[in-house]
């Protein structure tokens, strides 16, 4: 967006009222004018129908008045509910409006701003105060116009009707306004302090909830609790308060408008009997009196929604009013390009609370130039990286990049010619891929180029991924990939063909780290369910889920003899499993290993503690079909808790005979057998290409089935299909699917996949194991040394000999600036900081 | 070695779960826990294999594991400048690397077997995890790891001066 825009911390409420929405106000004015008229019409036939039809008993009169009367009353809820539909549309778009701006606005707020504010506070900001503000905007033309327009409507035609009454009757209204915004004020004061515990209340969850580890660590849960019980009971009075006073509007206005028949019927009634009023018009009176109570009270409610919309929105909205420290993007010219030196003069950096970070620093790179910076952690290295890389604001000195005044570049110049890896990457949910490509495309974002311009190939892709050494990583994800049917069909056919050579070729040499399918041996790395089908199930009814209740499949378990062994099995395993895990929390770590998922843990320790004084037999018939489950997920490999005895192996092995005869003959479609000349679409592809298991193979085991299966897919030609299927892998939460050493990887391959023309990295290969962080420096040395500018910040100083320089840092000042050779000769702090 | 003698080796139904549960209760490390949370080691231990000439371990990693050698021989070996001193051998029964599952330092030493070896290996993570679960029980590991030491350092004192010589000057490492 190029034209100077209000940021919306800066906005008033009523901007958004008609911003994008005149149209529809419009046509909702259009609609209130016409409905307010045919409001009217009922109470003028109501009339007619007393005073003409039933007086002069016309029949035909009759009809004609009710014709019109219900006319007009369809006429007008059809009105009404277009107004609502159009009302609810405006409240919706202003809500998502505001929530997009304020989005947008804080995603640019200076680092600094984040540490002090909780995700939580943003959360809430943005999910729940907005929505009343949202109403009042839905609300703020359609609801005062109607209403004012029918109390005026309805006013007009009692004074018609008889002014003296009009006027008694219309007399409690004054009251009313008075007493209101006095009640209302303390609503407001109720509603601001709601807003800001509110806001309390959801930084404090998300601090708990970050931290959870420390208090799981401490066992901190009383302490935690008090702190957010006292929150909570704090937010529960003012909530009453707010309530109360909320309410005493209500009833305030409820009481004064209740008084009104009572005066018309005092009033209209000795005028009646006294002959001066109409019986017609009074009725006539009294209903279009009545008729004042729904405007007005809808007024009272839109005043109400006007006061704490704008309480929520004017808090909300200070509560992040604060500048971004940089212009995203310039608005008359193109991004920079910006050349590769580096000048950093006099750069200070000193925080609010008077601590300097950084104490005049200097230094200076020529284009291509690779420079280490070393210290201690707190010297301020990380804080000089940031500092160039325009994540800190410097409050003092100067870093030129190029030629150009670092704090005076937007955004877009930066990103668009500097890559930044950071200490603690981090990894967005979503596949590998979309994290490689981030920082790409977030640079070819808003260039003005196509969407393909300038994002990187498959073959770059590659490249990076063996650069980085994250390759195998992605190679393996995409071999322990499980396809659908009709997904990659020229691929399984692939696979098929592939295992007679993989087993020709490799099949000896990996025979100790796989255990290939053989219909006439027991599987220890497959469940028993699998041992027993010796299939992939082609129906849902025979997934292994569903496989302990399935009828058809229980008779078979009673033919085989196998029910009352299994239920036993289960048993132990339920009960060891229950013992051992019983009191851990819900964490992968210890679950992975177990038969019995965190979730159902607490099931089966019911099933657990019945065991112990009941037999299988007396057990109710659901807790035996889970125990029957988890006999049926039983992997000897990884459950080590129990063992399968030896009879039961040969019990299965048999029934695996029988259920095939059966099945065979009596449901064929129901398995695809384990066969060579299969796919297994319940296996992973590298399952597939062995045509078996891997085995828990240690390191080593793991290298070697790697080569053999680079070697095996490269000679195939496969190995591009199966890394694309890799990329794919969805990381998880926060990349949590990945190990740390993999997130690192991938953090420092987007960067270098982005190629930037100057690159930061702050301890950015510290989680690597030697190989991969030797396979990186030498890349940057090799392939980066006088090309692009490198500054790192070195977590280990065996790392940091071939840099052009290095500088030593201390209490926010540079030690010592120079080659690596010339400052160990120096014997200054470098070569204390080694240590030789 | 097939797998299936792997994983049943006897023909009594003994599980893995129990004889990992036996193998920790012998090690000086976990002896002193109690049985609770010795389960959910010896639930969490694995087994792996090593071919002879492979390293269980190597110098410079930080691969954060503590090995008992269930069965085989192994070579504790040193690098420097290239050549590779040859220490002493572990074999069954042996427990070597609790420490690799307190602290975070690369190896100084490597672990090559010198057989076909199984381990039951721990690693810090699952370590650290189950500790979280138990803080109160840290006391007591570190007091095995310190009177391991100055055991160490008691008998190499008793039965090795003489043939140190010079390095006499460096010992002293349970004064830490």
């Amino acid at each position: 967006m190029a034209k100077a825009e209000t940021p919306i911390v800066k906005r008033s409420l009523f901007s958004w009222i008609f911003a994008g929405n005149v149209h529809l106000q419009v046509t909702l004015l259009l609609i209130i004018a016409v409905m307010v008229l045919a409001r009217v019409v009922p109470l003028e036939m109501q009339k007619r129908i007393v005073n003409e039809a039933i007086k002069l008993r016309n029949i035909n009169l009759l009809l004609v008045y009710c014709g019109i009367f219900l006319g007009s009353v369809v006429f007008f809820s059809a009105l009404k509910y277009a107004t609502t539909i159009i009302q609810t549309i405006i409240a919706q778009r202003a809500t998502a409006g505001m929530r997009k701006a304020l989005y947008h606005h804080i995603l640019t707020l200076p680092l600094n701003f984040f540490r002090k504010t909780q995700p939580g506070t943003v959360v809430n900001a943005l999910v729940t105060e907005l929505t009343i503000p949202g109403n009042f905007v839905g609300m703020s033309v359609a609801s005062p116009v109607t209403n004012i327009l029918t109390l005026l409507a309805f006013g007009g035609y009692l004074f018609w009707l008889n002014p003296l009454l009009a006027a008694v009757s219309l007399s409690i209204y004054p009251i009313v306004l008075f007493l209101v915004p006095i009640l209302q004020k303390g609503v407001n004061r109720a509603n601001k302090r709601r807003v800001d515990t509110a806001r309390t209340l959801s930084s404090r969850i998300a601090e708990s909830i970050t931290g959870i580890h420390e208090i799981h660590g401490n066992g901190a849960y009383r302490i935690e609790n008090r702190k957010y019980d006292t929150l909570v009971d704090r937010l529960l009075k003012i909530r009453i308060i707010w309530s109360l006073f909320r309410f005493g509007v209500k009833s305030v206005n409820n009481f004064f408008t209740g008084l009104g028949p009572f005066l018309v019927f005092i009033l209209g009634g000795y005028l009646t009997i006294k002959g001066r009023l109409e019986l017609g018009a009074l009725v006539a009176f009294l209903s279009a009196q009545e008729k004042l109570y729904d405007p007005w009270k809808e007024l009272i409610e839109f005043y109400q929604v006007y006061q704490d919309g704008k309480v929520n929105y004017t808090r909300t909205m200070q509560f992040f009013d604060v500048a971004p420290e940089h212009e995203i993007e310039p608005k008359d010219r193109e991004a920079f390009e910006l050349g590769g030196s580096l000048e950093v003069s006099d750069l200070s950096f000193v925080t609010d609370s008077g601590i300097h970070l950084l104490d005049g620093v200097n230094l200076s790179l020529k284009p291509g130039e690779h420079l280490a910076l070393v210290g201690f952690s707190g010297s301020g290295k990380s804080t000089l990286a940031l500092c160039i890389g325009q994540l800190y604001k410097y409050t003092g000195g100067s870093v030129l990049i190029g030629d150009k005044e670092v704090s005076g570049l937007t955004k877009k110049d930066i990103i668009n010619n500097l890559g930044i890896v950071s200490q603690n990457p981090f990894i967005f949910d979503g596949s590998i891929e979309e994290n490689l490509l981030y920082s790409c495309k977030a640079k070819v974002d808003g260039n003005g180029q196509k969407k393909n311009d300038g994002m990187p190939t498959l073959d770059d892709i590659i490249a990076v991924l063996h650069q980085t050494g994250i390759f195998v990583d992605v190679l393996r994800f995409g071999l322990n990939a499980v396809l659908e049917h009709g997904q990659n069909e020229e691929l399984v056919d692939m696979i098929v063909r592939v295992r007679k050579n993989f087993q020709r070729d490799f099949g000896g040499k990996l025979a100790d780290y796989v255990e290939f399918f053989d219909e006439n041996k027991y599987l220890y790395y497959s469940s028993v369910a699998e041992n027993l089908t010796f299939g992939a199930p082609n129906k849902s009814e025979f997934s292994e889920e569903n496989l302990s209740k399935n009828a058809y499949f229980l008779k078979f378990l009673d033919t085989a003899d196998l029910t009352r062994p299994l239920l036993s099995l289960g048993a132990n395993l339920g009960r060891q499993t229950v013992d051992i895990l019983g009191n851990l929390p819900p964490e992968t770590i210890f679950f992975e290993q177990s038969p019995i998922a965190a979730d159902e843990l607490d099931d089966y320790k019911t099933i657990a503690d019945q065991l112990k004084n009941k037999k299988l037999h007396e057990l109710a018939e659901d807790d035996r079909h889970r125990l029957l489950e988890l006999a049926l997920r039983f992997t000897p490999s990884i459950h080590k808790m129990v063992a399968l005895p030896d009879f039961l192996e040969t019990l299965i092995l048999e029934g695996r005979a029988l259920f095939r005869e059966q099945i065979s003959a009596e449901d064929p479609d129901a398995f695809t057998f384990y066969q060579m000349t299969e796919y297994i679409y319940s296996e992973s592809i590298l399952n597939n290409i062995f045509f078996g298991h891997t085995t828990s193979a240690g390191p080593q085991g793991e290298e070697r089935i790697n080569q053999s299966i680079i070697a095996l897919l490269i000679g195939e030609d496969l190995l591009e299909a199966i890394i694309e299927i890799g990329l794919h892998y969805e990381v998880g939460n926060k990349g949590d699917r990945l190990s740390g050493g993999q997130q690192q990887k991938l953090a420092v391959a987007r960067i270098f996949l982005k190629a930037p023309r100057i690159l930061i990295m702050d301890e950015a290969t510290s989680a690597l194991d030697n190989k991969s962080q030797t396979r990186i420096q030498n890349l940057i040395e090799t392939r980066w040394k006088k090309k692009k500018t490198v500054i790192s910040v070195a977590h280990r100083l065996d790392t940091i000999k071939n840099y052009d320089k290095v500088a030593v840092m201390k209490a926010g000042r540079i030690l010592e600036l120079g080659a690596y050779e010339e400052l160990m000769a120096r014997k200054g702090a470098l070569y204390e900081l080694v240590g030789k | 070695m097939s797998l299936s003698e792997n994983s049943n080796s006897s023909s009594t139904t003994k599980s893995e779960f129990e004889d990992n549960l036996n193998v920790l209760r012998q090690t000086y490390f976990f002896s002193g826990l109690p049985l609770e949370t010795l389960k959910i080691f010896a639930y969490l231990c694995t087994r792996e294999k090593f071919k002879d000439g492979e390293y269980i371990f190597q110098q410079n990693e930080d691969d954060g594991q503590a090995f008992y050698v269930l069965q085989g021989k192994a070579r504790l070996e040193r690098r420097d400048n290239g050549e590779t001193a040859e220490l002493r051998e572990c074999k069954s029964g042996d427990f070597i690397g609790s420490l690799a599952l307190l602290g975070d330092r690369p190896r100084l030493f490597s672990l090559k077997a010198l057989t076909d070896t199984t381990c039951l290996v721990l690693n810090r993570e699952k370590f650290t995890k189950t500790m979280e679960q138990f803080p109160a029980l840290f006391p007591k590991l570190i007091k095995a790891v310190v009177q391991r030491i100055d055991t160490w350092e008691e008998r190499f004192l008793m039965h090795r001066p003489d043939q140190c010589g010079e390095c006499m000057v460096n010992l002293g490492v349970s004064l830490l």
